[in-house]
């Protein structure tokens, strides 16, 4: 393992500096701290691989690079030149690129026009258009990456595949801006990719490498040692070291991603808690397929937490939203209790005593100017009616029972939730579906995501006293060590299909390394 | 256990004290202009501040304060009403022509009719998936065109005028009954919303509407029945003004559009949804009023109303928008 990170190289050669070196990053957000003091050095002429789990800190030390995310403290270097990064432009300026995981190119435009798009150039002169010139600089970039793809063709008329080419043409105009070899940051690059355009990306990739440094994010682990010369794990916002892609294997990278601290025990003695009597079936979902998910059968029995996990694409978001109703069915039966749950929308599956916690907590778990109490009793209106008619006494009465219980911290019952730390937003999200003790089957959609550790477990706590109720779980982790944890029992998926299924009784708990074999 | 009580360092404290000083300034911004207004116009003409003119400058606020009280449900919900005026100038209309037939049943005629047709436009938003501001828009111009092709282009009398002498009287000989109604609408549906879980609902669709729908809230029929009242709102000022004018037009309403934006965004209401209230409308609807009767008194032509209400509709949403809830402004 070799880190020279402690190095001061002041003063430096700019000629042997590296491309790109990050000291001490740090970012806070409210709640949580996305950044803790990151180390980074990217070589010229390599490609570095990043790893780590959701909420490692990637995407945040990606935004920071390109000038999206302005860090609170540290230094970004680059050949041995302090910069300061504010926008994309200045990034761009200063030789650093990078392609978006949610791709950034105007549809209805032609490939040529997208690579040239912001960076015109000699393209346009006293504000018109001049089009020969622009196909031409477009081809020189397309020629740069040795694609064939047509420059005058539609970008929405192009495969997903053809289009992450335009974005990497595009993305290397920057070196029109700097004399030095750029910088490429790929983020997730092949989550959307089959296997066979995989091989054309690498190939690419190891072509960039020869006039660029490129930085690589995937989560797929083969692919990062496949593809990179060195790799580096964040954990928790801080970089916890970094290893020769070609020493290392995919277990070794796993135990740094998620660390040996042993820190999954509190799962596990909550789970110890459980009373493990013969539990009847609650939820029999069969054949259920959608845009992204085919045939998948799943079983969740009462006071069962059922985990699945999958990679980004394998589908088990939308299986989830699915049960809920808010994402269309095109086969399947689900069965709730012995009866045909009705999977129209979401009102049905409220009313049939399903619920549901979305990942993005802030824009479709709660209604951030409205109080907490409201939000609480946002779904199930009746635990605060008289018939049609809402009583303020019932409701506080009721509210302020539930911010008790869960030891909710909030000035009081009207408070704007938004002004809440995540973790007690979550919470009072959680008693929605609480209120009217009705709740029978949770669907759970990344529950813990953006809360810091304290709040997690405190979240960990309430879920495992809701199985111990009888309450079935499907639970969507933030990461495979929750997953494990919490699960009783877990169900892989990849693309879009229930392929395996793991018993993860206390006691005898899979590893990840286990799961991810699985996985990919 | 170590979750914070608020999200924040002292930092992000600070700005939130300071956006509440501003909504507590915002909240109360309706009724100071309207003081501020009365205190203006009493100066500029010392005989302004009398029964008489009062009484009048309430009379006439009547339609405006129901179309602004109907069209601010849609606001509520995340939408706009463009088709208010049109509608209301078809009601007119459909007033006039029906009332030899249909005798003292005519108002509830035209009510139910136009409840009906902004029910069509708000089931044409949420079923068809377009947005408010394109379906009233369209419906702004159907409506007009309708106005104009039934009226034969120009006023029908009405000369029965039984069937509206009620809504000249005055209550207590002073306040005009007109007035009493749209008091009693903006009551009336206050009270609604705040009794049953409507408010709830409509404030959750305005804000967040993913939020709401994933909470189980009724999205959809909230906005059918947000399109429905501003439809029937429109019929009821329509009757409003059949009484003061004695006839039907295709145009009479036509220029209350403006006004109505305007009182609703004067009042406060979030022209992005959520925050607001008829009672803000209300508040927005008199200060449009005093304005407009105050434009003469202090020597300003009328032609230049309809500069002042595309000043006030800009200025008011610049003060009012909470830029971090639009991405984009379109």
């Amino acid at each position: 393992m070799t880190t020279n990170l402690s190095r001061r190289p002041e003063p430096r050669v700019p000629a042997s500096a590296p491309a790109l070196e990050v000291r001490g990053l740090v970012k806070h957000y409210p709640g949580v701290k996305a950044l803790d003091g990151v180390d980074l050095v990217v070589r010229r002429n390599e490609v570095l691989g990043l790893a780590g789990e959701n909420g490692a800190g990637k995407s945040t030390l990606l935004k920071a690079l390109v000038g999206l995310v302005r860090p609170d403290a540290g230094e970004i270097w680059v050949r041995g030149e302090k910069v300061r990064l504010g926008s994309i432009t200045d990034a761009a300026n200063h030789g650093i690129g990078m392609v978006f995981q949610e791709q950034s190119l105007v549809p209805n435009l032609t490939a040529a026009e997208n690579i040239v798009l912001g960076s015109e150039g000699p393209g346009v002169r006293h504000g018109i258009y001049r089009w020969n010139t622009l196909r031409r600089l477009a081809q020189e970039q397309l020629d740069k990456i040795g694609s064939h793809i047509d420059p005058l063709a539609r970008t929405d008329s192009l495969t997903f595949a053809d289009r992450q080419m335009v974005e990497i043409a595009k993305v290397l105009r920057i070196e029109e801006r700097t004399s030095h070899p750029p910088v490429i940051i790929l983020d997730e690059p092949t989550s959307v990719l089959e296997s066979k355009e995989i091989e054309t990306l690498f190939t690419q990739v190891r072509r960039l490498r020869e006039f660029a440094s490129v930085v690589f994010v995937s989560h797929r682990l083969d692919e990062v040692l496949d593809v990179c010369d060195r790799v580096a794990v964040l954990r928790g916002g801080r970089s916890v070291g970094e290893v020769p892609a070609a020493e290392a294997a995919p277990a070794e990278l796993h135990r740094m991603m998620i660390g040996s601290t042993g820190s999954d025990d509190h799962y596990h003695g909550a789970a110890a808690e459980r009373r493990d009597e013969p539990r009847r079936p609650r939820l029999v979902v069969r054949g259920l397929s959608g845009r992204s998910f085919r045939d998948v059968d799943l079983d969740v029995h009462a006071g069962e937490i059922v985990g699945i996990v999958g990679v980004h694409g394998s589908g088990r978001e939308d299986v989830c939203r699915a049960l809920f109703g808010a994402e269309p069915t095109t086969a399947g039966d689900v069965v709730l209790d012995g009866e045909k749950l009705d999977l129209s929308g979401t009102r049905a599956a409220c009313a049939a005593g399903v619920g549901y916690v979305p990942a993005e907590r802030k824009t479709e778990g709660m209604v951030g100017p409205m109080s907490v109490a409201d939000n609480m009793t946002l779904t199930k209106q009746k635990s605060r009616c008289t018939g049609p008619v809402v009583r303020p006494g019932k409701q506080a009465k009721l509210v302020d029972g539930w911010i008790e219980r869960l030891s909710i911290r909030t000035p009081d019952r009207g408070t704007a939730i938004q002004r809440l730390s995540g973790g007690n937003q979550q919470k009072v999200v959680l008693a929605r579906w609480l209120v009217a003790g009705d709740v029978r089957l949770l669907l759970l959609d990344h529950p813990t995501r953006g809360l810091d550790v304290g709040a997690r477990s405190e979240v960990y706590r309430l879920l495992r006293e809701l199985a111990n109720q009888g309450v079935a779980m499907v639970l969507l982790a933030d990461s495979l060590e929750e997953a494990i944890g919490m699960s009783d029992r877990i169900v892989v998926m990849s693309d879009g299909r229930a392929t395996t299924e793991v018993a993860a009784p206390t006691g005898d708990k899979p590893t990840p390394l286990d799961l991810v074999k699985e996985m990919v | 256990m170590s979750t914070p009580v608020i999200t924040t360092p002292a930092a992000e404290a600070a700005v939130t004290g300071r956006a509440g000083v501003g909504r507590r300034l915002t909240s109360f911004m309706p009724v100071i202009a309207l003081v501020v207004l009365l205190a203006a116009l009493t100066v500029a003409d010392p005989g302004f501040l009398t029964l008489n003119s009062l009484t009048a400058a309430a009379r006439t606020s009547a339609p405006l304060v129901v179309l602004a009280a109907g069209a601010t449900l849609v606001v509520l919900c995340g939408g706009i009403d463009l088709s208010i005026a049109a509608l209301c100038s078809l009601a007119t209309v459909f007033f006039a022509l029906w009332l030899p037939d249909a005798g003292g049943l005519t108002t509830v005629a035209v009510i139910a009719a136009t409840a009906a047709i902004g029910a069509v436009q708000g089931v044409a938003h949420v079923l068809l998936r377009i947005p408010s501001f394109i379906v009233t828009l369209g419906g702004m111009s159907i409506f007009s065109a309708i106005a104009l092709v039934i009226s034969d282009a120009g006023p029908i009398r009405v000369v029965d005028r039984d069937a509206t002498h009620w809504l000249t009287l005055y209550v207590g000989g002073v306040v005009p009954m007109a007035f009493v109604v749209a008091l009693l609408v903006v009551v009336v549906v206050s009270l609604v919303l705040r009794l049953t879980p409507l408010e709830s609902w409509i404030r959750a669709t305005g804000y967040s509407e993913s939020a709401a729908r994933l909470a189980g809230a009724p999205v959809d029929v909230v906005k059918i029945a947000a399109f429905t009242v501003s439809g029937a709102c429109a019929g009821l000022a329509a009757v409003m003004l059949v009484s003061r004018n004695f006839s039907g037009s295709p145009t009479m309403a036509d220029n209350l559009l403006l006004p109505a934006v305007a009182a609703i965004v004067v009042g406060g209401t979030a022209i992005t949804g959520g925050h607001g209230s008829l009672w803000r409308s209300l508040a927005g609807a008199l200060v449009v009023t005093l304005l407009r009767v105050g434009l003469p008194i202090v020597g300003v032509p009328s032609a230049y109303e309809q500069i002042l209400y595309g000043a006030i509709i800009v200025a008011a949403v610049a003060l009012t928008l909470d830029r971090s809830k639009v991405l984009t402004i379109k």
